[in-house]
């Protein structure tokens, strides 16, 4: 849905929040590119320090395996 | 047995949406849902492109606004055919509105139409009306941060037209950070410079539409 004005039907985005180990500060960069190269996902937000990981996405475009694999091919292990 | 349906499966402006398709597709129309802000400039985009084009493609604009007939009596001067919808406030256009002017333009004899979505880098994106592509244009004035403020509309385009690149000499623009969001946010998309003053980046658009025109027509 449009959430600013509320036009619409929803689009069923959804925030998904994971706790993530093995970034480096370069990584997560590089991460993040990859996670927004996604057709879905439309906002990422790394704390590289500590792992936390924001995700906002459309389960219509993007599915959960591809979130996770751009995890796991960047040696990171990502838990909900 | 009654068979109850509990859900339309597709939405309205989908099923909408689906039949303008499958007439623009019929007539092989190639259509363009152009989108982007108030004042980014895609009123005078398409009178350059009238002006440049109308020899050489049938086209027809529908210009979407919440009120006035200001930008299709822009596009009339061109002599080309140009609908306007008033959505009376509304912040997008969708496929029912679209549909419903569609009778009024004679498609048989077009090669591409241009939709003109009302000025808003939000909503617009998420309503399909038909079209085979939908374009941005995104001003110079209005930031280099905005693809990633409103990355829905660069995600589902498939030409981001940087606009009014004339004047970045004298903004804190900066193209480099506004290029590699937009291809980190779409790396497939088309990207153009253009500024209408100066005609740079122009020819390139021009042949982004013909392509398109070419591989809708086959």
């Amino acid at each position: 849905m449009c959430k600013e004005c509320g036009c619409g039907q929803t689009n069923g985005n959804t925030r998904l929040q994971f706790n993530a180990k093995g970034y480096t500060e370069e990584s997560a960069k590089t991460v993040e590119k990859a996670l927004l190269g996604l057709p879905g996902v439309l906002f990422v937000h790394i704390h590289a320090h500590d792992g936390e990981t924001t995700i906002d996405y459309s389960p219509a475009k993007t599915k959960l395996m591809d979130i996770l694999k751009i995890f796991s091919d960047h040696s990171v292990e990502a838990a909900l | 047995m009654e068979v109850q349906v509990m859900q339309d499966i597709l939405g309205k402006n989908d099923r909408i949406a689906a039949e303008n398709q499958a007439l623009f597709a019929d007539k092989k129309i190639f259509v363009l849902n152009l989108m982007g802000s108030p004042g980014s400039g895609k009123t005078t985009l398409l009178e350059r492109t009238m002006a440049a084009l109308k020899d050489e493609l049938h086209m027809a604009v529908i210009e979407g606004d919440l009120f006035t007939t200001k930008d299709a009596d822009r596009i009339a001067k061109y002599a080309v055919p140009v609908m306007q919808i008033n959505t009376s406030g509304g912040c997008h256009l969708d496929a029912p509105m679209v549909q419903e002017v569609l009778s009024q333009l004679v498609l048989d004899r077009l090669d591409l139409l241009i939709v003109e979505n009302v000025g808003n880098l939000v909503c617009p994106a998420e309503f399909n009306i038909g079209e085979d592509a939908k374009g941005v244009v995104l001003s110079i004035t209005e930031g280099d941060d905005k693809p990633m403020k409103y990355p829905l509309v660069f995600k589902e385009s498939s030409i981001v037209l940087l606009n009014k690149v004339d004047i970045l000499p004298y903004t804190n623009f900066d193209m480099a950070a506004a290029r590699e969001d937009i291809h980190t946010l779409h790396p497939d998309v088309k990207l153009v410079e253009v500024s209408c003053v100066q005609d740079t980046g122009l020819k390139d658009w021009y042949d982004w539409l013909r392509a398109k025109v070419r591989a809708k027509k086959g």
